[in-house]
């Protein structure tokens, strides 16, 4: 039961980027983005690819944050600058990303258990050797969501933070205040999609496996977990937008874990986190909209 | 100084429904005027806020500044110099921002908006004294997200936030419109009072021929690209509303011929 | 309003919780050997192979019920509750976990690593290339005869030259045997002729362009997207007068004209007894090198080959299964 729940949670945390990622680009710049299908394996190839090449599993990381701001920037670039719809550049890159990580990663990378992941090299082993695999993994997970929170919230108060939540609330504001939208944007999409693709980079470590086609579905994950977190919390407005889609995500993957438990079908599961998905918003009294736009 | 030179404007180019709104348009406002415009539907009166805001490309012609132009520069360059009111009170504002964060971004224009921190906490005197110069009871309401104010609230806020940092034009598009009588009253005198405390050059555009004749140094009305009645100074103080109510409705019954041609 | 909220959310966290301690309760008597079996999907072949392994389990003398029990979970072919149903057995302790097809086997063997547990795997084309062939893991291999059906092909039709498959290319059993088949098909003669699609959507586009290219046939992996629209493919072929040859007995009971294909009843049976060998103890999964299926079953659709106008030549008609 304890080890369900912890390992509930790490696959709660581990998402919860992805949840960062969707917060920032639906819930904060209001930007539609498709993206995330692709930059999500994207950041797992880069990493699967460097693993295997005997790279250092932190500097991996890195790798894929660099990797997905360069799929976010492409995103931007060809809706801002090419003036594509939001939701079609967003389609253009995770298509042409789908074609790309299978030119990097192959259909499928496995990483053997002999190489060192950041949940098993010196310095992780050094500071948490003494907790067996599952609790290390727990750890590793809930530091780096947690680092990357505060990151976050501190962002989101500085200048440049301010106007990237001006920016969803009112593009207008943003010409107003002398600066270009555009660029506004497409930094917004940059810093979601390094996140995202950092949330498959840190599968990749966990699984030790890179497939083509573990981006599926993650859009429609994140915007659950984004509007669950959301929609829960809205009455309490000192819970942080960021820590709501954290507990929106460890929801998520809560849910699916009972299900799982409860021996319910896995052809169900998406029907139960359907009904899921419904019951929050019933019963938060919010319909949607407000949230995409909030 | 303003100077709008042969702006042609077309409108479809090219197409079955090609309309020239401007052909050789010119104007130009002299520092520290304050210029009503008014004019029916469709006289281009709001397209020439647009052309000066870099909002609406034209097809010929060039906006200057102080004799350099400008007709080049995306609006966002533009609107280091230009403040500007909509209509809509919720165009000028973030509405999930607080009050505080609204001024704090408006407080900076123009500067770098980098990582180092929005709000200044040191500034937040600042914000309150100007908040309660608008006389409007918004100085305790600096943690207020700007969604839950009053139209009239946010309108009266968008107007600090346009003039906060030093600009040389304040552009008001029928910046009252939107707002009931009474509160449309408050405003326009808020505005008033604005532009005459940081002596700035103002262009407004409205529908209310009072406000128009009311306020401001000079008074324009405008008809389907045209400046039809252009008074300023003693000429505009002597004006009186059956003058610009008679030439108005002249133009009103001009634009239903046109309509029926 | 918010009170009721709250209300909804504590029976909501209520549930959840329970549906937690109902899990772990499932694990009470400690006699039985618990089994996980994790498939990615549910599928004709899929199933066939878990149904060979309990089949398997039953040969080598262990009864569900008395000797072992099963936890069964799918994942309806979504990579990240595979990884949710693998953690789920660790969670539970199970003695063994049967892993059919790759992203259920990887997601597993990942969760497994902490407490070593055994996998045993089915339905992997390639465990050298998944890096499954070390370690506490073992299992059987469904790599397709493609000599075989190289071989087939040749006798149904000996004029023929090129032989059109369609793959998708994120599927790495696909892309390994498309690469066997490119190896092997000079010396049979053939020229092959692949399109790649990256979704279901485009297989019968695909097809559309592979008939027009003017293939004498094409020829079916176990691939996942375009066996889920084989009809409509038939429909096209049909229409077009070139015979389809399928993969397995599933494929040519729909309408293919023949296939060398494997039995997965049998591949699962023959992974169901190497669970069995390590459950009693008998050999370690490192023992045990993972098994490639040497048998495989030739399959006709009579049927199929009579509407085409093709004969069933002598020495097929003798081995092959109708059907």
């Amino acid at each position: 039961m304890l080890e369900m729940v912890v390992s509930t949670l790490t696959q709660g945390l581990i998402y919860a980027f992805i949840a960062y990622g969707v917060y920032i680009t639906y819930s904060i710049l209001d930007f539609p983005d498709l993206t995330t299908d692709g930059s999500f394996p994207l950041g797992a190839a880069v990493t699967a690819v460097l693993l295997s090449k005997g790279c250092d599993p932190y500097l991996t990381l890195a790798a894929a944050l660099l990797a997905g701001a360069l799929a976010g920037f492409f995103t931007g670039f060809i809706h801002v600058k090419l003036h594509i719809r939001d939701l079609l550049a967003g389609i253009i890159t995770m298509t042409a990303l789908f074609s790309i990580n299978l030119q990097i990663g192959g259909s499928n990378l496995i990483i053997p258990r002999t190489t060192d992941t950041i949940f098993s090299a010196a310095p992780t082993m050094a500071v948490f050797g003494g907790l067996s695999l599952l609790y290390r993994k727990l750890i590793v997970v809930c530091l780096l969501a947690l680092i990357f929170k505060i990151l976050l919230d501190l962002y989101f108060s500085t200048k440049s933070g301010l106007l990237l939540r001006a920016a969803g609330d009112n593009a207008n504001l943003v010409t107003a205040l002398a600066q270009d939208k555009g660029r506004v944007k497409i930094l917004g999409l940059v810093i979601s999609n390094s996140l995202i693709a950092l949330a498959g980079a840190i599968v990749c470590h966990e699984q030790r496996s890179f497939s083509a086609t573990m981006g599926t579905g993650q859009v429609v994950f994140g915007l659950a977990s984004v509007i669950i977190g959301i929609s829960l919390f809205r009455k309490l407005s000192f819970v942080r937008g960021t820590t709501a889609v954290i507990i929106g995500s460890i929801l998520y993957k809560a849910c699916i874990s009972a299900a799982l438990s409860l021996g319910l079908p896995a052809n169900l599961l998406k029907l139960v986190t359907a009904v899921l998905f419904l019951l929050v918003l019933v019963f938060s009294g919010r319909r949607g909209e407000e949230i995409i736009r909030a | 100084m303003l100077e709008i030179k042969n702006v042609t404007k077309i409108f479809n180019s090219g197409e079955a429904t090609e309309h020239r709104l401007f052909q050789d348009f010119e104007l130009s406002v002299e520092d520290g005027e304050f210029v009503s415009v008014v004019g029916g539907n469709g006289s281009g009166k709001t397209s020439l806020l647009n052309i000066i805001c870099g909002n609406l490309p034209i097809e010929r012609g060039d906006v200057l500044i102080d004799g350099k132009s400008i007709a080049k520069e995306k609006d966002f360059v533009r609107c280091r110099r230009i403040g500007r009111v909509h209509q809509n009170p919720a165009m000028g504002t973030a509405p999930n921002l607080t009050v505080l964060e609204n001024l704090s971004l408006a407080n900076n224009k123009g500067k770098r908006f980098g990582l180092s921190f929005g709000i200044n906490r040191r500034r937040k005197g600042f914000y309150c004294e100007q908040l309660a110069d608008l006389g409007l009871g918004l100085e305790d309401k600096l943690d207020v997200k700007m969604g839950a104010l009053s139209g009239g609230q946010r309108q009266a806020i968008s107007l600090l936030m346009a003039s906060l940092t030093p600009i040389d034009f304040l552009v008001l598009d029928e910046h009252t419109a939107a707002l009931d009588p009474k509160t449309a009253e408050v405003i326009m005198l808020l505005t008033d009072r604005l532009i005459r405390e940081k002596k700035l050059t103002a262009i407004m555009v409205t529908h209310n021929l009072r406000y128009a004749l009311e306020y401001g140094s000079r008074l324009i009305m405008m008809d389907r690209g045209t400046v039809v009645l252009d008074k300023k100074g003693d000429e505009k103080a002597r004006l009186c509303s059956d003058e610009v109510f008679e030439e108005f409705n002249k133009m009103s019954i001009r634009v239903s011929d046109g309509e029926l041609n | 309003m918010k009170k009721l909220n709250f209300k909804k959310l504590g029976c909501f966290a209520l549930a959840l919780s329970m549906g937690l301690s109902l899990s772990a309760c499932t694990k009470a008597e400690s006699k039985p050997y618990v089994i996980g079996i994790s498939q990615y999907g549910e599928h004709a072949s899929l199933d066939n192979c878990r149904e060979g392994f309990l089949l398997g389990l039953e040969e080598a003398g262990l009864k569900e019920g008395e000797d072992f029990t099963v936890i069964y979970q799918n994942a309806a072919f979504d990579d990240n509750i595979a990884i949710q149903i693998g953690q789920s057995f660790s969670a539970e302790n199970v003695d063994l976990m049967c892993a059919i097809a790759t992203p259920s086997a990887t997601a597993c063997y990942a969760a497994a690593e902490d407490k070593d547990i055994p996998v045993i795997f089915t339905a992997i084309t390639d465990p050298e290339a998944a890096h499954l062939d070390s370690g506490n893991v073992t299992g059987t291999s469904d790599k397709l005869p493609v000599e075989a059906q190289l071989d087939l092909i040749r006798k149904m039709q000996p004029e023929a030259k090129t032989i059109g498959i369609i793959y998708t290319t994120s599927e790495p059993n696909s892309v390994s045997a498309i690469a066997e088949y490119e190896e092997k098909a000079e010396a049979y003669g053939f020229t092959i002729e692949t399109l790649g699609v990256s979704a279901q959507s485009e297989v019968t586009q695909a097809a559309d362009t592979l008939i027009s290219r003017g293939v004498d046939c094409l020829s079916n992996l176990t691939d996942n997207n375009v066996v889920g629209v084989l009809a409509s493919i038939l429909e096209k072929t049909g229409e077009a007068g070139i015979p389809v040859y399928g993969s397995e007995v599933e494929q040519v009971k729909i309408g293919c004209a023949a296939a060398a294909g494997i039995d997965y009843i049998k591949l699962g049976k023959q992974t169901g007894a190497m669970a069995a060998k390590v459950l009693k103890d008998e050999a370690t999964c490192k023992e045990i090198p993972f098994e490639t299926i040497s048998e495989y079953g030739v399959y006709v659709n009579r049927e199929a080959c009579g509407t085409l106008g093709m004969e069933i030549p002598e020495d097929i008609a003798a081995v092959a299964i109708e059907s």
